[in-house]
């Protein structure tokens, strides 16, 4: 299958209710796989994070997580999944890095203190020295062939860096001076996460919004493919959570919001935040949470944030 | 011969944890548990709007969000005096089950099995290095392949939560004056057939595959054993102000249950990267970071309950209920969140089947009418506490206490040692080599979550955190 055909599908699938793309996937890169015999080797850390984006990746369905390992990735490092520990790991690391140097795919899970020389996270200790983010990330970014951000923290700081920000919390793009894609989301969709990976493995590199993320998955808003658009069109807005017309008025931020959620949905496509009649809050967004909070209240009258930029719900409204 | 050795990274657990332990004459003398993150969540929370707590305290751990949802929506509930309907009570607890199930079922085989069933030797479980292996090859090989079936068994219960909750982790439904979702046909025949595939799992494997590794290495009764005091918040509230708990709170000293006093919790910052700094803007001193602070070794505070450190998790909630009667050793806390998950399952089929179709549960008050407000639940991993001071609506004090704070308590001032590092010492350690597989296996018996046990701090840790 070539690059256009896939996008195509992702493009195509993605719009189709009734489907999902990850089951189109599977057979296209089993396909891969016999023919190429090909993996992508990852070295996936782990920073200031909630964890939330490694069990939303647990929640990938075709292909399983046991499949992804099996034929799509070698997932040499991982704090979560990873059968060593202690200094096994620690030298499986540097194993890899070295191994894989210019080859491995680095995924960043967490947004990076910097402040007081990154002392707020330590990824590893040793007798000697303590390996903070900060250090991993520039070590390792520098031998990665593609940098992947997985989550809203590590492609922009997302919650953990939210005011006041005391460990001084950034995305890995103002860390590192390299193309970074980013997989946002609070948590990410694993098909986004899975999706990617899938592309690289087959394609490298896919088309990245002015953001620097995939195109295929955040090409559109919220607001555009929005099952309940129709009521805000015709300006029939919920009086509250509950209610089964337009969520704009309970705080929606689905109209400044990149993301496929109406269609692909969350978990076998079971529901999705405003199907639930509840708002979007925008968690694939650069400036989440701050922007975006208080949650419930209309998106033009939302005041947290940077007060420079102020969110307006015409801007960024797309047609 | 005294030796010094540093356990770092611990792997399969949410968030970053190190241990430095000293070993003389092969037995564990010392240890110290250290969370190495620390994100400030507390201080996030401050000057927004508390409507926003549930969304975003959920943002404080992804393997346990719901919990934070939860005991936030109980909070937030106070603060408006919300009335809660039958099926907003039922759907709250079988969303809130869902996520147990989860966790329970990911935590045994994704991150404790590996503990002890020997793994694949391919990506990502090359270096396994298990020492002690004891399972027959047919035995390994049947509990390899769990290890996989697991991974669908816990997706399906996050199917259940997403059904109903509209996303996993961090749902959206679940917020105060009930949730948001109606409990249609469709939806409650879909998740009992969910539940029914769940329910054939932990029946056919989590049950006999804990009770295998239970037999095979039974040694581990007699290790990591923690001083016999544990403590449970209680779990699974119903009635319409959340007045009522299935499971219930209470406190074990010894041979001696008695109830739960909210007033005789503590915590202090002897040896955690924490001081307390004069602040020019209100009368109380301010806590704040201090990562270089000597002597301290842990983002996380200690968490006392009548000055003692206490226990919590599946094994003090199943021994308070009187659902398990054993030690507090390591195999016995596996044991217990095994037979925890199993008592779940059945209670969600029950749940679900007392649903009434209808319109979403959900009525949402807008005055409020407290402003000094403390919310508990147990978690997956133990007793989890929300407080909340407000003022017009915007929160001024956020503090959360997780039950990994209670488990993976640094020192006191006095050296009294937490629940953890008290499992550890004493330990035996027959050969060098044994080492970090005897230390994982008993650290990862607690289900540490360091993501949920690093971001908070209180003010005037002199007092104590309940008003």
């Amino acid at each position: 299958m070539r690059q256009e055909q896939y996008i195509s599908l992702c493009n195509n699938w993605s719009r189709s209710p009734e489907n999902f793309l990850s089951e189109e996937l599977l057979p296209v890169i089993e396909q891969y796989r016999l023919e190429t015999g090909k993996k992508l080797p990852v070295i996936w850390i782990e920073t200031n994070d909630s964890g939330d984006n490694n069990i939303s990746f647990l929640n990938t369905s075709s292909p399983y997580v046991g499949r992804v390992f099996q034929e799509m990735i070698d997932l040499l490092y991982s704090n979560t999944f990873m059968g060593a520990q202690g200094p096994d790991a620690l030298r499986l690391l540097e194993y890899a890095a070295q191994q894989y140097r210019g080859q491995f795919t680095l995924v960043v899970e967490g947004a990076i203190p910097v402040k007081d020389n990154g002392i707020y996270n330590i990824i590893i200790k040793t007798k000697e020295d303590n390996l903070t983010a900060l250090k991993a990330v520039r070590w390792l970014g520098s031998l990665a062939q593609y940098i992947v951000a997985l989550g809203t923290c590590a492609s922009f700081g997302g919650p953990s860096s939210a005011r006041p920000n005391i460990t001084g919390s950034k995305g890995v793009r103002d860390i590192l001076d390299r193309e970074i894609i980013n997989v946002s989301g609070c948590p990410v969709n694993p098909d986004w996460f899975v999706g990617t990976l899938a592309h690289l493995l087959m394609y490298g590199k896919p088309k990245l919004d002015d953001l620097g993320r995939p195109t295929l998955f955040y090409g559109f808003t919220v607001h555009r493919h929005c099952q309940r658009r129709s009521y805000f069109d015709r300006q029939v807005f919920a009086e509250k959570l509950g209610d089964i017309e337009c969520m704009f008025s309970q705080g929606c931020v689905g109209p400044r919001t990149g993301s496929d959620c109406p269609y692909r949905q969350w978990v076998q496509g079971a529901n999705w935040p405003v199907r639930a009649n509840t708002p979007c809050i925008g968690c694939t967004n650069k400036d989440f949470p701050d922007g975006s909070t208080p949650f419930f209240t209309p998106l033009p009258e939302k005041s947290s944030g940077n007060d420079q930029n102020p969110p307006s719900p015409r801007r960024e409204v797309s047609p | 011969m005294t030796e010094r050795v540093v356990f770092s990274p611990i792997t399969r657990l949410s968030g970053l944890l190190s241990a430095e332990v000293t070993v003389e004459n092969g037995v564990i003398k010392e240890a110290n548990t250290s969370s190495t993150m620390f994100r400030g969540y507390e201080w996030i929370m401050r000057d927004r709007k508390v409507s926003d707590a549930v969304y975003l305290t959920q943002r404080v751990c992804g393997i346990c969000s719901l919990a934070h949802g939860a005991v936030a929506s109980y909070l937030l509930d106070q603060v408006f005096d919300d009335d809660l309907t039958d099926n907003a009570q039922y759907l709250r607890n079988i969303m809130f089950a869902a996520d147990f199930v989860q966790n329970h079922i990911r935590h045994f085989y994704l991150f404790s099995l590996p503990d002890f069933v020997v793994m694949p030797n391919k990506p990502p479980f090359l270096n396994q290095n298990l020492q002690d292996a004891r399972l027959s090859a047919q035995d390994n090989q049947r509990l390899v392949n769990h290890y996989f079936e697991a991974i669908k068994a816990a997706q399906k219960s996050h199917e259940i939560l997403v059904l109903f909750g509209g996303k996993a982790p961090h749902q959206h439904s679940f917020v105060h004056g009930g949730v948001a979702v109606a409990p249609s046909a469709d939806k409650i025949n879909r998740a009992l057939a969910l539940l029914s595939d769940i329910t054939e799992f932990v029946k056919y494997c989590m049950i006999p595959d804990t009770e295998l590794i239970s037999r095979v290495y039974r040694d581990y009764y007699m290790l990591g054993i923690t001083p016999g005091r544990l403590l449970s918040f209680g779990l699974f509230r119903f009635g319409k102000k959340n007045e009522q708990v299935l499971w219930g709170s209470g406190v074990i000293n010894g041979n001696e249950l008695s109830s739960l006093d909210l007033s005789l919790i503590h915590e202090e910052i002897t040896h955690s990267w924490y001081e307390v700094r004069p602040d020019n803007d209100t009368p109380q001193p301010c806590l704040e970071p201090s990562p270089f602070k000597p002597g301290a070794y842990s983002w996380i505070k200690s968490v006392k309950y009548a000055d003692r450190f206490f226990e919590v998790g599946p094994l003090s909630r199943m021994i308070i209920n009187g659902f398990y009667r054993g030690g507090t050793s390591a195999m016995d806390r596996i044991y217990a969140r095994t037979i925890e998950t199993s008592l779940i399952v059945q209670l969600m089929k029950g749940w679900l089947e007392q649903l009434v179709p209808g319109p979403p549960p959900i009525e949402q008050k807008t005055e409020i009418v407290r402003e000094r407000v403390i919310a508990i639940t147990d978690a997956m991993r133990g007793a989890l506490l929300h407080s909340a001071t407000l003022e017009n609506e915007q929160i001024k004090e956020y503090n959360i206490i997780t039950p990994t704070v209670w488990n993976f308590s640094p020192k006191d001032y006095y050296g009294n040692r937490g629940p953890v590092e008290s499992a550890l010492e004493g330990t035996k350690i027959p050969s060098k080599e044994m080492i970090f597989t005897i230390l994982g296996r008993i650290i990862r018996s607690f289900d540490p979550c360091l993501a949920c046990a690093t971001h908070v701090l209180d003010a005037d840790q002199k007092k104590s955190v309940i008003f």
